[in-house]
């Protein structure tokens, strides 16, 4: 389909025209950091961001959720209420390459076996991704190293090029076609558009620095489970969970009841959780599978590049950086992946003495 | 498919104080509608979700049996707050329930074979499924001999004494109790399982063996049942995790890449052994 142009100025219009049928979620500037926010005022828009502080993750599988409402006569449940805002539709409006691609790995892995997770899986459905490329990854990007790239668009329904005072606009998906085409006043972009299109895409690739071997590294984390490696990986871990609770492929979650204990209903809800904290796999009876940081540290990474690829055929890492901006003792993921790529076999070992 | 975290709603039949302690107590409950009943299709050795609705969720271990027809049964040690929750419950109030989860024990496998069951403890709750189920007239032609060893820390403990006393009139079936200390009055074995497993000797030869109880208790009955030559394929374990959503959603119960809510709870020692001793 013929790339189109959509002014900057005319998101208002956009926006006025989809706000009736959908939620729109897009970046905004809260409490001086970039987050992904229902809008119900274009002015909100956050145009100039690198990206957001927490992953747009948060639209669908939110940090606090409920699962279900209940009533009680005061000690007993009557009454239990489902969740009825999950049809719902939702536009996600600017969310990077990165971030997209979580998407799709939360879907897999919300959609995987025999139970599935009606809840994420529904909202999911109703969403469209408008996605944007990026123009100036930043040095902790690492998309590359993880099948992305900052103009990786397959995961998006609509993917957009920041052209300036203007977006470079491209139907993706079937269900980004439609939308498009209800928009008979987007301009047809011209050759010189698409052209600067395609010469931001190199730019950006260029930008990112880091480049990570993963190919042996699932074998490899499998085989050196028990290697001593890991206790200086974790040596100087806090066990704060900024790295998970600000990944865009964390899922887990703990769930509690909430109650209004003198109106006699409740709700239980989820509320994500990590592998990071201790109580997380603490048994009543005080044993505890996961007792030390170097567990805990091992099974996060373990999570994403061996467990991960094993059960869904996908690395369960964008590349987005997060952990490694966030992380208060400077623990580099990829430091991490480089030391585990590094680890040398007994028999290598043997050759080179 | 329907909102997966929402529980069928039952109500309290009967409760059953198991030991002397009044600690542990067995729920009996009936499902409010009889459709969700009829839903509940479980095998030996799966468990449920049961929440407290108001006070939370607790993964536990079905302690009936699919032959006792009608409601299902639920053994609960008082821990924490939701299980302190249950031991606080009368007759008539409503339980939630989510399941059956987990695999379960391979009732179909374990046809034509002998099966020696192992169990120390309060951890004897799938293992009365297993063997209620196994005796059930419609079933037990199925197996061959059957052989019990059960232990506690002293007679005051042992669940289900009736049912126990139940399964030694039927043929073909070994009952062995054992307590850790010797107590006036006793009149079964003294001393631990493992020593006790050794002394019965049961045969290795077309055997299953399954083991619950303490991680000390499996280490040691393991090494004896290898003397008596079971092969790690034969040997079956139940697992215990923290479990949030018994769906393979919420994370915690991860062993390696498996799931102990949807792969296990029931692992051979074969399986166990390929995972990481992260358990």
């Amino acid at each position: 389909m013929q790339e189109m142009i959509l002014m900057k100025d005319q998101v208002a219009k956009l926006f006025t025209e989809l706000s009736e049928e959908y939620n729109v979620f897009a970046p905004i500037k809260d409490n001086g950091y970039i987050a992904y926010r229902k809008i119900t005022n274009v002015e909100e828009i956050e145009f100039d961001y690198f990206n957001s502080k927490i992953p747009p993750k948060e639209i669908l599988f939110p940090q606090m959720e409920v699962l279900f409402e209940y009533k009680t006569d005061g000690k007993n449940v009557i009454e239990i209420e489902d969740r009825k805002d999950l049809d719902e539709k939702n536009l996600l409006f600017g969310i990077r390459p990165c971030d997209a691609h979580s998407f799709v790995l939360l879907e897999q892995f919300f959609a995987f076996g025999n139970y599935q997770d009606e809840i994420f899986l529904k909202k999911k459905e109703n969403s469209i991704i408008v996605g944007i490329g990026c123009n100036s990854p930043k040095s902790t990007c690492f998309c590359t190293s993880v099948n992305g790239y900052p103009f990786q668009k397959d995961d998006m329904d609509i993917f957009l090029v920041d052209l300036g005072d203007k977006y470079l606009v491209e139907a993706v998906s079937d269900k980004g076609r439609e939308l498009i085409q209800r928009f008979a006043w987007l301009s047809k972009a011209s050759k010189a558009d698409v052209k600067k299109g395609q010469e931001l895409a190199k730019k950006a690739e260029d930008l990112i620095t880091t480049k990570l071997d993963l190919t042996n590294t699932s074998e490899c984390l499998e085989s050196n489970f028990s290697n001593k490696i890991w206790e200086e990986i974790s040596e100087n871990c806090l066990g704060c969970g900024s790295c998970s609770f600000l990944c865009p492929t964390c899922t887990c979650f703990d769930v509690i009841d909430e109650n209004a204990q003198y109106e006699n209903r409740g709700r239980r809800i989820r509320i994500w959780d990590t592998c990071q904290f201790c109580l997380y796999t603490l048994h009543t009876s005080g044993h505890n599978p996961r007792n030390s940081s170097i567990e805990r540290c091992r099974n996060r990474v373990l999570h994403k590049f061996s467990y991960y690829p094993i059960n869904y055929g996908l690395i369960g890492c964008v590349g987005c950086g997060r952990c490694i901006q966030a992380c208060p003792v400077n623990n580099d993921l990829r430091e991490i992946i480089k030391k585990i790529n590094n680890i040398k076999t007994k028999e290598e070992e043997n050759i080179i003495a | 498919m329907p909102n997966p975290y929402i529980p069928m709603l039952t109500i309290i039949k009967s409760i059953v104080s198991e030991n002397q302690a009044n600690d542990i107590k067995t729920l009996e409950l009936e499902f409010k509608n009889e459709e969700d009943y009829n839903k509940f299709n479980y095998i030996p050795g799966q468990f449920a979700e049961i929440s407290l609705i108001g006070k939370g969720e607790s993964p536990i271990g079905i302690a009936s049996s699919p032959t006792e027809e009608g409601t299902i049964k639920f053994t609960i040690k008082k821990m924490g707050t939701v299980t302190s929750g249950f031991h606080d419950c009368n007759i008539g109030d409503v339980i939630g329930v989510r399941g059956p989860f987990g695999n379960g024990w391979p009732v179909e496998d374990m046809k034509g074979k002998d099966i020696v069951v192992i169990g120390g403890g309060f951890a004897f709750s799938t293992l009365r499924s297993l063997i209620t189920y196994l005796l059930n007239e419609n079933h037990r032609k199925d197996y061959e001999k059957i052989t019990v060893i059960y232990g506690n820390r002293d007679p005051g403990e042992v669940l289900y004494r009736d049912i126990l006393e139940e399964w030694k009139k039927h043929d073909n079936i070994e009952v062995v109790l054992t307590i850790d200390r010797e107590v006036e009055g006793w009149k079964d074995k003294v001393g631990f399982v493992a020593p006790i497993v050794k002394e019965v000797g049961p045969s290795s030869d077309n055997a299953i063996a399954v083991v619950c109880g303490p991680p000390i208790m499996i280490k040691t009955t393991i090494a004896v049942l290898e003397e008596l030559k079971f092969k790690d394929e034969q040997i079956l374990n139940s697992l215990e995790m923290r479990m949030k959503c018994g769906i393979g959603k919420c994370g915690r119960c991860n062993i390696g890449n498996k799931y102990v809510c949807i792969d296990g709870p029931v692992f051979s020692l074969a399986e166990l052994k390929k995972l990481p001793a992260e358990y």
